[in-house]
Order: structure tokens, then sequence, then C-alpha cells
């Protein structure tokens, strides 16, 4: 019999032919608990988030699927509270996936993760109503923080509020001083304004973009609205007071004979906001609740673009030095002389290049004695943690140095994601 | 009766180990092992300072100069030139070649890497071409970490390795030192004619 723990895993039978795994509390109790549900093609993320959502403060139920397929199997059986799902996969994609959740199960919380973003990405996944988009690899706690406010529902509020017109959110937004945006859905018609501090900044609307997006948006007459948090602001289109916009939008109906003076009419719009805690915003974007009115958004942690942030070797190796359990990250020329690094005291960084450098070597002289082709990672384990060596650039190694207990996955989705990255900007 | 080629096991043995460096480690670990090998041996040089560029001179002549007691005798060639007769490896080459006839696989890999821009060949500003064989590799950073040890009338001084010269004929130009000194290549090509290699030396306001 397997031993039960917390954050343990058990086996759930085959569902579609593959196993799906589930984590239970410590009492083995798990008919209480929100239920999650990893897409992804990749082993070794979904791994690594099974191992590691759960914590002391998040506990969930975890689904897993390698497929937009799967998933849908998934969800069709089960209540999944919240979908958290790559982009990329065969088949199925993690945005058509995201399509079929929105029209199939309404009240299931969507987040995209990809590796690969692309403004066209982001834009594609609002228009489908992702609630949030995270660029992988992300910390792991900010992925938690992610899900615990997406699981909040205690904090929303969801039916239709007659009577009330989006002339009104907008306005309403622009008291609030919000930063947030509107996901506006009539028919098959979808629209998205973005507000900063209270102004209109943004608006997409199928082909449109800026002022024309959003007197397009104005023009639908009823649906459905959902106020959300954004990650990454894009480029601003709209500089025009929100007064002076909502005006306009009503001129341009009058004119077109599509409404009255205040503007467009949905009094049968499907609302759905969240009322939440005042606090300030996270740098970087986010929320400003302001005045506190009913009209909040959604809080959230809200990631903000670091890759713009980083313009020196220092910055990117705290990338890993950031991650529990990672204390020492140094960038060392094939040579062995120590290129930058960052590194607990105690640790003579010169001497762990010069010596890492030969045991680099070693490993690829191996991989070329075997025929395994190029080295792309290295790893050491000694009794208190590893020591992980990763190829930058022609000339040049990583050398991490971790604890025991950090997580290999996530330094391992660091390397991949940045270590291009840190050989442009060391210039190797 | 002839006494046949005999080794000298001690250089063969240092030449064969450069191999193994490169078998084990690749050439760039070698590189690193062996020029971190030769800046902490002119580390151990006692510092001077030479009161003027006449007496520095007159110590090369005198054989009390670091730098000639690394590499033997340079002559100066004029405008801080210098140009050094003997390669300091050439014996052992020559030893290795007279027994096997030709050098270790792997220094062609070792001696392209040693040319390819560095954080080290950028601090003793040497290869970038002026490498010619492995041995480069140790003695041109072993030179430019011993002239840190000297200084001219309390001026620092900096070498530049300019070109060197296979024991083939062969010769290899820093053009990057080359542009950075202002010395032209003719003038290194022709130092090059009567020696193995040539060095510019410039005394840091």
């Amino acid at each position: 019999m397997k031993k039960m723990r917390r954050g343990g895993l058990l086996p759930l039978p085959d569902q579609v032919g593959r196993k799906f795994y589930t984590t239970v509390n410590v009492l083995g109790e798990k008919e209480n608990l929100k239920k999650i549900l990893i897409v992804d093609d990749e082993e070794d993320m979904v791994w690594s988030l099974r191992q590691n959502i759960n914590n002391d403060y998040l506990q969930v139920e975890i689904f897993t699927a390698a497929s937009g397929e799967e998933a849908l199997t998934v969800l069709s059986s089960n209540h999944i509270d919240l979908v958290l799902t790559d982009i990329r996969m065969p088949g199925m994609s993690g945005l058509d996936l995201l399509l079929e959740v929105k029209n199939r199960f309404p009240y299931t919380m969507v987040i995209i993760m990809t590796a690969f973003p692309s403004n066209e990405f982001k834009k594609e996944a609002l228009l489908r109503g992702s609630l949030h988009f995270i660029e992988k690899p992300f910390d792991i706690k900010e992925l938690r923080d992610l899900i615990r406010h997406a699981l909040r529902e205690e904090n929303v509020f969801k039916g239709t509020v007659a009577g009330v017109g989006l002339a009104d959110v907008i306005q309403i937004n622009g008291l609030s001083r919000a930063t947030s945006l509107l996901r506006v859905k009539q028919g098959e018609q979808l629209g998205v304004i973005y507000f900063q501090e209270g102004q209109v900044v943004h608006a997409m609307c199928g082909d449109l973009e800026g002022e024309d997006a959003f007197f397009k948006i104005m023009e639908f007459t009823g649906g459905r609205l959902d106020s959300m948090s954004f990650n990454d602001l894009p480029a601003r289109t709209i500089n025009a007071p929100v007064e002076a916009l909502i005006i306009e939008a009503a001129r341009r109906l009058d004119e077109s004979g599509g409404g009255d003076s205040t503007g467009p009419d949905c009094a049968d719009i499907d609302l759905e906001v969240q009322i939440n805690e005042i606090k300030s915003a996270p740098a970087g974007g986010g929320i400003n609740h302001g005045s506190g009115l009913a009209f909040a958004v959604q809080t959230g942690t809200e990631p903000v673009n670091r890759e713009d942030e980083m313009s020196s070797l220092k910055d990117l190796l705290s990338e890993f030095t950031n991650i529990p359990g990672v204390n020492t990250a140094c960038l060392v020329g094939r040579d062995g002389f120590l290129l930058d690094s960052i590194a607990m005291s105690g640790i003579d960084t010169e001497m762990i290049g010069a010596i890492a450098s030969s045991g680099f070597g070693a490993s690829e002289s191996m991989g070329k004695q075997l025929g395994k082709g190029a080295l792309s990672m290295s790893m050491i384990e000694f009794a208190n943690g590893p020591v992980m060596l990763s190829p930058v650039g022609d000339d040049a190694f990583l050398v991490i140095v971790a604890d025991k207990d950090a997580n290999l996955g996530m330094i391992r989705l660091k390397i991949k994601k940045h270590a291009s990255l840190i050989a442009e900007t060391a210039a190797i | 009766m002839s006494e046949g080629k005999i080794l000298d096991i001690a250089h063969i043995s240092f030449l064969d180990m450069i191999k193994v460096m490169i078998t084990m480690s690749g050439a760039a670990s070698a590189k690193g092992a062996l020029i971190r090998n030769a800046i902490n041996t002119a580390e151990k040089i006692k510092e001077v300072d030479y009161p003027t560029f006449e007496d520095f001179l007159a110590a090369i002549e005198n054989s009390t100069n670091p730098i000639t007691q690394v590499e033997g005798k340079a002559t100066h060639q004029g405008g801080f030139v210098f140009g050094l007769t003997n390669c300091p490896f050439g014996p052992s080459i020559k030893n290795y070649m007279g027994v096997f006839e030709k050098l270790p696989e792997g220094y062609a890999d070792f001696t392209e890497e040693f040319n390819k821009p560095s954080k080290v060949t950028e601090i003793y500003r040497v290869g970038e071409g002026a490498g010619v064989s492995p041995f480069c590799s140790v003695h041109q950073p072993m030179r430019s970490a011993v002239a840190e040890r000297i200084s001219i009338g309390g001026k620092k001084i900096k070498i530049y390795q300019l070109g060197c010269k296979a024991g083939s004929g062969k010769k290899g130009f820093a053009d990057r030192w080359l542009a950075e000194t202002g010395i032209s290549r003719e003038v290194v090509d022709k130092t090059l004619d009567n020696h193995m290699c040539c060095y510019y030396l410039q005394i840091v306001d």
C-alpha cells in the first residue's frame, strides 16, 4: 500500500489511456480542493509543476493532460476550476483549447503559458478569454500567486446586471482609475479595451486596433463583459481622454442611427467582475484601485516583462540566484576564466571557473567520444546539492550551484530561456 | 658510435601532457589551465623599477631583466618594438620532432583556440592571430604578466604581442594589436624575418 503523505502523488485510474495524478492534502481529503488541470506536452514542465504548485499556502487537486484533446476529456468528467495550458502542443493548440473551454465550460478559468511569447499570441489569448498569460520559465511563486488569486471565487460577482451600458462601465473604470482590461463579446465579435490608471490606452477588435477598435466595440449592443487584469500592456494606441472617447462614440452612433445620445445600449450585458481588497499596484503595471468603487478588477501577480529590464549580466545571473536554493551563478569562459558571477560568500568563483572548465570540457569530450552530440547540460550531484553546467554561446558556460532542495526543473527552464540572451549580453 | 636520438623526457612529458589535457577536457580548458599556470609563475617574479628605458634595455643585455629571464634576450628594433631571436620552446619542439617527426595531435585546435578573442587575450594583449603553436599560449601571457611586475621611471609597462613565427617559418600577425599600437605590419614582418617573436612595449603614462 502506498504511503500517503502531504502533497504526495496517487495514481488515478487511466481515463484516456494515460495516468493522471492527483495531489491530496494531509488527510487524504480531496473533495473540497480546487481542481487544476495542467496541459502541456513537455514532460519536464508537467513534472515540475505537479511537484511544485502545492505548498503550505496553496493546496489544489492536480490533473494533467499532454494535449488539448486529452484536456477536453478530463474537463468532461471532472469539474475543473482552472486550466493551465501551454500554447504550442501537437494537435489542438492551447489557444484552440481555450476557445473550447470558454464555449463549453464558461466558468473554468484559463491561464496560458508559453515559452514563445509574442504579441499575436497574447492578443489571441485575450480575445479568446484567457484570464492570464505567463511566460515560461516563470517563478513558481509567481504562478502560485496567479493561481491563488484566480481561484478566489469568493471575491467574484457573476451574473447579469440589468441597465448597465458599456459606456457606464468605461466611465466607472475611468473614475476608479483602474488599470485593467475589459473583454467584450457580442455573438462572434470580440473586443478588448485596456485601461491604465483610468485612461483608455489601447483597444483591439478583429483586425482593428486603437480608436477604430474602441469605436467598433462601442457599437456592440449587448453581450458579455469580463473585467480582468493584464500581464503586459501593449504599445499605447489611444491618447484621447475617456470622456472624449465616449462622446465621440455616441456621436458616431447618432450619425449612424444606432443609439441614443448616452451611448450604446448594453442593458443585457452579462457582467463578471471581481471585487478585491484595495492594494497598491505591483511594479510594472497591474492594479490601481484608487477610490475603491464597486468596479474593481481582479488582482493577481502581475508578471512584468522582465527581459526588458535585464540589461546586464548580473541581472541575468540573478534570474538563477533568485530561484530558492540556488546560491551561486557564474558565467565562465570555456578556458576557465570567470566572466561574471553572483556567488554566496566563501566561494572562490575564480577557482570555481577554472575547475568547472575542466569538468565541463571533460563532459563535452565524453559526449564526443560516445557520439552523443553537443553537450546541452551537465549536472554533478553532491551530498549537499547539484552543480549544473550548461553551454552559453560558443565560448562560455554557466555554472549553477544549488542546494539539494532546489527546483531543478526551474533551473533547466531558465537556462533554456536565458542562454541566448546571456551570450548576447556577454558578447560571446 | 652514434648516440642516436635522445629524448628530453621532461620536455616530452610536458608536450604529451598538453595533448592529454586537450583530449580529456578540450582545447579551451587546456589552454586556460596552461595560461593560468603561466600567469601564476609570472606573479612569483619580484617587482622591479628601472629609472630609464635605457636601464631596462641594459638589464636585457646583462640578463637581469625579468622578461629576459623567462624567454632569453630580445633586441630592441627601435620604436619600442622588440624581436626575440629564439623561441624558448624551440629546443623542446625540435627534440620532440626529432624523435616523433610531428607534434602531438590536437595542437592545431589548441593554437586556433588561443587566437580566439577571449578575456585573457584581452587582458594580456596576446593571441588574436599571433599564436603559431600551443606554446605561445604559455609564453605570450607569461611575458605580459611578467611585464606587469616591471616599471620604468615609476610608470607601468604593457606588452602587446604583434606577431610570431613557427618553426616551419609561417608567420602569424595580431592585426588587432597592430591597430592598437599603430605599428605597421611591414615592421613586424621584417622583424620576424630574423626573429621568432615580435612585441611592442608601451610605457603607460
